[in-house]
């Protein structure tokens, strides 16, 4: 079979709504861009974590501590099942579990621009799970119906857990709103802060190349703008409905056109931020993440010599 | 496993079989990549098991499974009709149940009535 067939019969196995395996032949261009997705899906998954973390010892509640390290713990849990699957498509690439983990640290791999910044307050803490993982879950619902087979039964356990995780973001908020005054504009300045990210989220309004080509591979289906306006349909009434104002003046449905019209975030600024690691707290916890993978490499290490030792024996 | 001086480790990958209860088969959930099948099996409690519950893990060394091929679909072809085999194929029986004012029985129906109703005592 000639390149160019391969190619055909890989296009008819999309069409036909098949599912591609880590073992299938594919384009070395859908090898490429799926682990240039999948990768930074799973280091944003690691790096999400961090914010939440710096929550775990200052929650208000035993409750509330219990909830935010179950949540850490399925960020991380979630990071792994991604790289994982990351793996599997690097590895004819001559890529390891090492390198993905190395290019995070080393700056080599991007991860989503709203673990770039801080969460001050404990309403933050509560923003991040109501409307940062929503924003993601968003996201994520969205690519079930990926073409990757590995990479769509891992999403499916993902979102399972990511439901308990808007749950228990609603529920702080929730808290927070039937609080104190104080308590309701500390929640208010979280949605200030919050607001011009979750839009930077979704990715760029125009369909870039990349883009188009992972839809084309049915490696996703929706553009980034459609699942943006899906964001302001579900969570723009409920964000009002708490008597909470979101930043942003020119904010409005267009019933002509049946979208949302909205102020565009800083697409050079946030950029920036992703491209170079220079959000507010970029560097401090790519440091935190060097010092856990290099710190622990003995026992990793030692991990695998005890292994060794264990089948002599 | 392999492990150069460079300081790159290399772990095995492990595909990962929860046994929910005991009334279940195991069911493969994914995968793990471990140092040895001791924490392949705490990796996979700690990845598979942090909210549903089980009563069994089976990790399996990745290279140890022999698999059929995906893109070769003629391997699970149906070459021809297998109604015989399935209750769907008997479906006519409701309807001849019927001349004999009866209804046709199913495996559910035994189930919920052994449940419902148990054994009197004798
Ligand atoms: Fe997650
Ligand atoms: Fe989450």
């Amino acid at each position: 079979m000639t390149e160019e067939e391969r190619q055909a019969r890989f296009m008819e196995r999309l069409e036909r709504g098949e599912k591609i395996e880590a073992t299938d032949w594919m384009p070395d261009e859908y090898r490429r861009l799926l682990l240039k997705l999948i990768h930074m899906h799973g280091v944003s998954e690691i790096m999400g974590a961090f914010p939440e973390k710096e929550w775990v010892p200052r929650a208000p509640t035993l409750k509330r501590k219990l909830a935010m390290m179950a949540k850490v713990q399925d960020e991380m849990g979630h990071g792994q099942l991604l790289l994982r699957v990351a793996e599997d498509i690097a590895a004819p690439l001559g890529k390891t579990r090492e390198d993905l983990v190395t290019d995070l640290i080393d700056g080599r791999v991007k991860f989503h621009n709203v673990f770039h910044m801080e969460a001050p307050t404990w309403a933050d803490a509560g923003v991040i799970g109501w409307l940062v993982d929503g924003a993601a879950i968003i996201n994520q619902a969205a690519l079930l119906e990926t073409s990757y087979g590995p990479y769509a039964r891992v999403l499916k356990r993902i979102c399972a857990e990511e439901s308990f995780h808007m749950q228990h973001g609603e529920n702080i908020i929730l808290a927070l709103t039937g609080g104190t005054d104080e308590q309701r504009r500390m929640l208010q300045d979280a949605v200030n802060r919050w607001w011009e990210s979750l839009l930077f989220f979704f990715g760029p309004v125009e369909v870039t190349e990349a883009a188009r080509k992972m839809i084309q591979y049915k490696i996703r289906t929706k553009t980034n703008e459609e699942l943006r306006q899906q964001f302001f349909n579900k969570y723009v009434p409920r964000i009002r409905s708490l008597g909470l104002t979101i930043p942003d003046p020119d904010l409005r449905y267009d019933e002509k056109e049946k979208r949302w019209r909205f102020t565009p975030p800083d697409w050079k600024r946030f950029s920036e931020i992703v491209r170079f690691n220079r959000g507010p707290k970029s560097r401090d916890r790519i440091r935190l993440r060097r010092f856990a993978h290099e710190e622990q490499r003995w026992v990793r290490k030692a991990m695998v010599r005890s292994g060794a030792a264990q089948s002599v024996v | 496993m392999n492990h150069g001086d460079s300081g790159r480790i290399q772990y095995d990958v492990f595909e990962v079989f929860v046994q929910k209860t005991q009334a279940d088969p195991h069911v493969h959930m994914g995968s793990v990549v471990a140092p040895s099948p001791d924490m392949a099996l705490h990796t996979a409690r700690e990845n598979f098991l942090r909210r549903e519950s089980g009563v069994n893990i089976w990790v399996v060394p990745r290279r140890e499974v022999t698999a059929t091929p995906y893109d070769d679909p003629d391997y699970f072809a149906r070459e021809m009709d297998r109604k015989y085999r399935e209750v769907s194929g008997y479906s006519e029986n409701g309807r001849l149940w019927k001349m004999y004012r009866e209804k046709a029985m199913h495996l559910d129906d035994i189930v919920r009535d052994l449940e419902e109703k148990p054994l009197r005592d004798r």
